[in-house]
């Protein structure tokens, strides 16, 4: 591949596509699939060759539209007016026919799903600019979108240096969760010794109500890619591992894909863009254990062992798979780094708060109207977050927490409602960024239940390395089991906010150091729902069933 | 998941003369797609776990001495491997794999409802296989399917947005052959 073949791609797919005058997107990531979308599609494209319409309208499958609670989502575009299209929801087969009549006219009344409405309108879209919009299926449409223009960019005009620098400026932080500084990790990494080094995408999401890195790469897996090729090209990698969840059949089948079609053009492989640059891309398929998600413990499972931590330093940075430096970033992560070199560092540092730069992609689930995919700018206020994309609480019922950052986070209260979502407030009131999943809950949910629930969580994905984890996990969820069944005690309580303070401290993983937090934070902000379960024998949100007779008081 | 402390003792022994479970295709695949991407061997354990997985529906004892032995591995260490991974079964499953998601978003929604209708449905309890071989039910962690919750994997097609009677519907269309039911798009490891 040569820049010149790079935009002679870019051109003819312009081109190709300019001849359509109207193209309709189909959603086909796994939300809208699973209601048979893809029936849809099938329907639209027979319809379509029924009239004749090929040449001038054009169906095609594209990622993730967001708003997955109202599938399959269906996008009609005219070419030459991107800005007045169509979003048609709840779409069956038998929809197809009206929709392509209405072409040319007024779009069909009763599918319409406004798009100026605040889920649409508030979002700020970098790491998802392209879901929705290209088939994830063809390289050609990602290129055309100037894919891989950043990768050119970078072998072709910049030293490995100086684009650690502009990662490093433009204030990147690591999206899994901890939010380590992205450019830091990366010169650590090219510092490293050795001339092996590798570099792997983090993509065993496993956190409770966190879909984003999946949607990612089932909407646009050449981002991911292009991004782990220019941080190979940064650190000095040339082999790259991308480990995904097996849970995730249609995000690894859309990799394999777009790996097979980077490889084919030249832009995986050896000597990309034709200077002395190798890196290649291969899947590693995880086998469903939480804790690979913590690096060490994924580092040993791509060597082939049981998935379990290792005490660090060395960080991977300096030690990682098989005692090479190795570079571990987040599939969001990897997915921010191709417009951070192609828009500069400065247009990254624009946005967001003066610490969390850039924007944040969230899972919306749980009690919310609009539940789906979002990607907000850092620093945006949860209130908008839940009631102006979220669309609010359905069914008339009150807010009680937001829940962030799985089983490592915490429950957030409606009276921090209006603190902004960046790491350091999310840390301030004891929760965590997380790799982004945000279940709502209404007052229904105790709150009790919930830190059982997550503590349930923690100790079946323990991986019994640790005694702390092990063993800690396991008594905190006895005694969380006996408080909501009714039999706990205070002296309970007291020895549940001990094992807290041990987890916390002694634990050798994330896993076990964060598994209290889900507690601590219920326990600061709903003590009195703990107390009613211990004293008064009842569950305020009446969905534990206590066994124990009620006290009368 | 981990550490299990199962009695093998009733375990079958290796046979002599049967044919290998690990077989010269696989041995081939593994030995030219994987072997040139790692630096060791035993790297490439976890993939070959996932083939005979996926050849047999399950990895039997002799197929995990086979294993350790292509790659110069002890059984003991291949079976320390596999055992702590859930998505490993080392005793035999039933045709369809139901696995119910039991995390809050689908708990919210009634993933529990779900998963006790099942299993009245179908006379099992979570983690066993009914008499005639065909149905095994599992609970597991998050799917990323919390959007349109609650979901269950059967297989390797998602369920979204379950109902009861969505349960029964799809339960009962479910063919003999489960080979017919899996998903064709998908290109397994």
């Amino acid at each position: 591949m040569t820049p010149e073949e790079l935009s002679k791609i870019a051109t003819i797919e312009q081109e190709e596509q300019q001849q359509h005058k109207h193209v309709i997107q189909v959603c086909v990531a796994a939300g809208c699939l699973s209601s048979h979308s893809d029936q849809v599609k099938d329907a639209l494209d027979k319809e379509v060759s029924k009239r004749g319409l090929e040449n001038t309208c054009h169906v095609k499958g594209v990622g993730c539209l967001g708003l997955c609670a109202a599938g399959p989502l269906v996008r009609v575009q005219p070419t030459a007016k991107p800005d007045a299209a169509v979003m048609y929801q709840a779409v069956t087969a038998n929809d197809a026919a009206d929709i392509v009549s209405s072409l040319e006219g007024p779009p069909v009344k009763r599918l319409v799903c406004p798009t100026n409405v605040p889920f649409f309108t508030r979002q700020k879209k970098i790491v998802l600019e392209n879901s929705g919009i290209i088939d994830p299926d063809r390289i050609e449409e990602y290129i055309a979108v100037n894919g891989y223009a950043g990768l050119l960019q970078v072998v072709s005009t910049m030293r490995p240096s100086e684009v650690i620098d502009e990662v490093m400026r433009s204030g990147l932080r690591g999206r899994g969760g901890a939010g380590f500084s992205t450019g830091l990790k990366w010169s650590t990494v090219a510092k490293g010794r050795g001339s092996t080094k590798y570099v792997i995408c983090n993509a065993d999401e496993g956190d409770p109500g966190a879909f984003m890195d999946r949607s990612v790469l089932e909407s646009d897996p050449h981002r991911v890619l292009e991004g782990m090729a220019i941080a190979a090209y940064a650190v000095g990698a040339s082999q790259g591992y991308i480990y995904v969840r097996a849970e995730y059949p249609l995000a690894v089948k859309r990799l394999k894909a777009a790996i097979r079609q980077a490889e084919r053009a030249g832009l995986l492989g050896n000597n990309i863009f034709g200077i002395t640059f190798n890196f290649s891309i291969d899947i590693r398929l995880g086998a469903g254990a939480f804790v690979c998600g913590e690096e060490t413990a994924l580092i040993a499972s791509i060597e082939g062992k049981r998935g379990t931590p290792r005490p660090r330093p060395p960080y991977p940075a300096e030690s990682g798979l098989w005692g090479c430096p190795t570079l571990i970033n987040n599939v969001e992560t990897f997915a921010n780094v191709p417009p951070i070199i192609r828009n500069g560092s400065a247009w990254f540092a624009g946005i967001g708060t003066e610490k969390s730069k850039g924007t944040k992609v969230f899972a919306l689930a749980g009690r919310v109207t609009n539940t789906g995919l979002i990607e907000v700018p850092m620093g945006i206020p949860l209130r908008e977050i839940v009631y102006d994309i979220g669309g609010g609480i359905p069914d008339g019922k009150k807010l009680k927490a937001v829940q962030t950052g799985g089983p490592s986070g915490g429950c957030i209260p409606e009276q921090h409602l209006d603190m902004p979502v960046d790491y350091e407030s999310l840390a301030k009131v004891g929760s965590i960024m997380g790799s982004g999943g945000m279940i709502i809950m209404d007052d229904t949910s105790c709150m009790v239940d919930v830190a059982k629930f997550f503590m349930e969580f923690c100790r079946s994905e323990s991986c019994g390395k640790c005694v702390p984890c092990r063993v800690g996990t396991a008594q905190m969820h006895d005694l969380l089991c006996r408080i909501t069944d009714g039999s706990g005690t205070a002296d309970d309580l007291t020895l549940l906010i001990e094992l807290c303070d041990v987890l916390r401290a002694t634990s050798l993983c994330g896993l076990g150091q964060t598994a209290p937090n889900p507690v601590l934070t219920t326990l600061q902000f709903f003590k009195h729902e703990y107390d009613a379960h211990i004293q008064k024998k009842t569950c305020p949100a009446g969905s534990c069933t206590i066994h124990a007779p009620a006290e009368v008081i | 998941m981990a550490w299990p402390a199962e009695d093998r003792r009733a375990t079958a022994v290796p046979k002599d003369g049967e044919p290998p479970l690990l077989t010269d295709e696989m041995k081939k695949e593994l030995t030219e797609k994987y072997f040139p991407r790692y630096p060791t061997r035993r790297a490439v354990l976890l993939p070959a776990l996932h083939m005979l997985q996926h050849h047999h529906g399950w990895i039997p004892m002799r197929a995990l001495a086979e294993v350790g032995e292509f790659l110069g591995i002890s059984p003991a260490e291949v079976l320390d491997t596999a055992s702590f991974y859930e998505e490993y079964w080392l005793k035999p499953k039933g045709k369809y794999l139901i696995q119910v998601c039991r995390s809050l978003a689908c708990e919210i929604y009634g993933s529990k409802r779900v998963t006790e209708q099942i299993k009245k449905k179908l006379n099992v309890e979570c983690g066993e296989t009914t008499r005639d071989g065909k149905f095994t039910l599992v609970e597991l962690e998050c799917l990323g399917s919390c959007g349109t919750a609650p979901a269950m994997l059967i297989n390797d097609v998602l369920f979204e947005d379950l109902t009861p009677q969505k349960i029964n519907q799809v339960l009962d269309g479910l063919p003999e052959d489960a080979h017919k039911f899996r998903d064709p798009t998908v290109d397994w490891q």
